[in-house]
This record gives C-alpha cells, sequence and structure tokens, in this order.
C-alpha cells in the first residue's frame, strides 16, 4: 500500500480520498469505500442506460430505412433474377442437348454409307477418298457432340451453387423482414407499384397490335 | 437392363441418360425420377436392376434415398450408384457406410462412369459366383 501511495501525486489527489486514506476510523474507512463503490456503479447504469436508448433508435431507423427504400422488395426480385438465371441456363442446356441428339444419328448414318462406299469403290477411286474423309468426320463429330453433351454439366454445377446463393438470400430476407415488422416500420406503408411483365418477343407483338402496330 | 437416373437438375439426367445409351444401355429401358422420395415410390412399384442418384435433392436427398433402399426388404439389394458434386471426406464416408455401390464426383466423364459401372456389375458377379 505504501509503495502504491508513494508513486501517487498528493497534489492531484481528491481531498475525500487523502481524507479517507489518513483516516484511523475503520467504520468511517469502509463508509467512505461503499460510497466511492456505489458513485462508481451509478456511472455504469448510466452509461448502459445510453448505449440502450441508441441502440433501440439505430435499430428503428435501420427497420425504417429498410422499408422506405424497398428492401424487402429488392431483395425479393434479386431472388427472382437467380431463378430466372436457373431456368435459362436449363433451356440454353436442354438446347444444346437437343442438337446434340438430332445429330448423332445423322452422324451415325454418314459413316455407315460412307464405309459402304469405301467397300465397294475401287482403290484409287476419287468417292472413295471422299468417303474415307466422310467417315472420319463422321467420327470426330460423334465425338464432339459426345463432349458437348458432357459440357452441359455445367448448368448442374453452376445451377447447385445459384440454389445455395437463392438460399441464403431468403434466410437474409427473413430476417430483414422480421426486423422490419419488429421496430413497426412496416405501419402505414403503401404496397409498392405492381410491375407487369411480358413473356417475350410474341406477347410484346400482341400487346403492339393492341395499339395498331 | 432398367436403370432409373435420380437428379432434380434435367439436364444432368439428360447427360447420364447420354451417357449410359452411348455405353450400350437400352435408352427406353432407362427412366428418371426428379428427387428421392419419387425414385423411392417408383422403386417400390417396378422392377430395377440399377439406380444412378444425385446427392442434393429437395424432399429426399441420395443419401437418404440410400438408406431407404438398404432399409427396404425388396430392395437392399439394389446396386447404387452415387453421381454428385458433393465431394466431402465425411459425405463419401457417409456414403459408403450407407453401403453405396460406387461414388462419381462431378464433373465426370463418360469413361469414369463406364469404369464404375463395370466395377460394381463384377463385385456383384463375383458375389452371386460364390455365393
Amino acid at each position: 500500500m505504501s509503495a502504491v501511495l508513494s508513486t501517487l501525486d498528493s497534489g492531484s489527489m481528491p481531498p475525500e480520498l487523502k481524507d479517507l486514506l489518513s483516516s484511523t476510523d475503520g467504520a468511517a474507512f469502509e463508509q467512505a469505500l461503499d460510497a466511492l463503490v456505489r458513485q462508481r456503479e451509478q456511472h455504469l447504469f448510466r452509461a448502459l442506460g445510453l448505449l440502450a436508448r441508441d441502440l433501440h433508435g439505430a435499430v428503428s431507423r435501420l427497420g425504417h430505412d429498410l422499408a422506405q427504400e424497398g428492401v424487402p422488395g429488392r431483395v425479393a426480385d434479386v431472388r427472382k433474377h437467380l431463378n430466372d438465371v436457373l431456368e435459362m441456363s436449363a433451356q440454353a442446356a436442354h438446347r444444346s442437348i437437343d442438337f446434340a441428339e438430332r445429330m448423332s444419328p445423322e452422324a451415325d448414318a454418314l459413316a455407315q454409307n460412307a464405309e459402304q462406299v469405301v467397300a465397294w469403290a475401287k482403290p484409287g477411286d476419287p468417292s472413295a477418298v471422299l468417303a474415307n474423309q466422310a467417315v472420319a468426320f463422321a467420327a470426330n463429330c460423334r465425338e464432339g457432340l459426345n463432349d458437348m453433351v458432357m459440357a452441359q454439366s455445367w448448368q448442374d454445377l453452376s445451377g447447385q451453387r445459384i440454389k445455395k446463393v437463392v438460399n441464403f438470400i431468403e434466410s437474409v430476407e427473413s430476417s430483414l423482414l422480421e426486423l422490419v415488422h419488429l421496430t413497426g416500420a412496416l405501419a402505414g406503408r403503401e404496397p409498392p407499384p405492381v410491375v407487369e411483365k411480358i413473356s417475350g418477343q410474341d406477347e410484346a407483338d400482341r400487346l403492339l397490335s393492341e395499339f395498331g402496330f | 437392363m432398367k436403370i432409373l437416373v435420380v437428379d432434380d437438375f434435367s439436364t444432368m439426367r439428360r447427360i447420364v441418360r447420354n451417357l449410359l445409351v452411348e455405353l450400350g444401355f437400352s435408352n427406353p429401358l432407362i427412366q428418371e425420377a426428379d428427387d428421392g422420395n419419387n425414385a423411392l415410390t417408383m422403386l417400390k412399384s417396378q422392377p430395377f436392376d440399377l439406380v444412378v442418384t444425385d446427392w442434393n435433392m429437395p424432399n429426399m436427398t441420395g443419401i437418404d434415398l440410400l438408406r431407404a433402399i438398404r432399409a427396404e426388404p425388396s430392395l437392399k439389394g439394389m446396386p447404387v450408384l452415387m453421381v454428385t458434386a458433393e465431394n466431402n471426406r465425411d459425405q463419401i464416408i457417409a456414403a459408403a457406410q450407407a453401403g453405396v455401390n460406387g461414388y462419381i464426383v462431378k464433373p465426370f466423364n463418360a469413361v469414369t462412369l463406364k469404369e464404375k459401372l463395370t466395377k460394381i456389375f463384377e463385385r456383384i458377379a463375383a458375389a452371386g459366383a460364390s455365393a
């Protein structure tokens, strides 16, 4: 204690503390110490109260801002865009597989016919040279078409990742909505206008024809 | 040979079907299901010789389908090949413990599919011969 006291500058020490330290009355010492602790606790409680008020204000403002800026609606839009990407990529992959399934039998038929020509043609016959080329070409096509089908697995692999992102966005969206509801910011808010979208060129043409285009 | 291809992505079902046809399996004998639940219903109502299934699917996953197949007395001997993008060690171990016959990690190619199928049928033939 004496070592601690010796490091303190007695001039900067509050007079109450100086009196307390030099007091020989044990009961008075205890009382004064209690008073100091209580004073300190009160500061702490006041600081906690201020923090709680600030936190409440921040959450209310956040909920209000989220609702005003239409964040929940925008999140739903993003989710829809990703699902559209999923759908469009599946359609594109199916078109590629359709093409490969249509062309493979044609490549097989070409190879078969060309092999017959090779079998019938005399050595050195120009038709045999061409038929041999056709056989090689058909084999290359067949291999390329198989590779093309396999390559479409990108849609499955990227689609699975998109689905994970959609699930994550869904959980963020529900948390945001919960926050907005909690803070009561949705009360009295007008629903966003519904934007009708057309499904493609045919619908656009039909719509325009109604206006005399 | 009647094969059931199970995957929630229609593109992957078509790719697996094309590969199987390329390997010499009959196209009309290949059927498809888009999740484990539908696959299990089909397996219980008609005979199949092989199941090729994905892992990540809604409603019932591939690993749950595998466990359901092994738990069903009429299906427990069904060969199941898992074709999945799941490459976690624990998942592969879980599939092995559940009694999978083969495991292919996507992306894969026809050579890998052929190799795994050959191994599955060799093992089945060996088990049948020793029985």
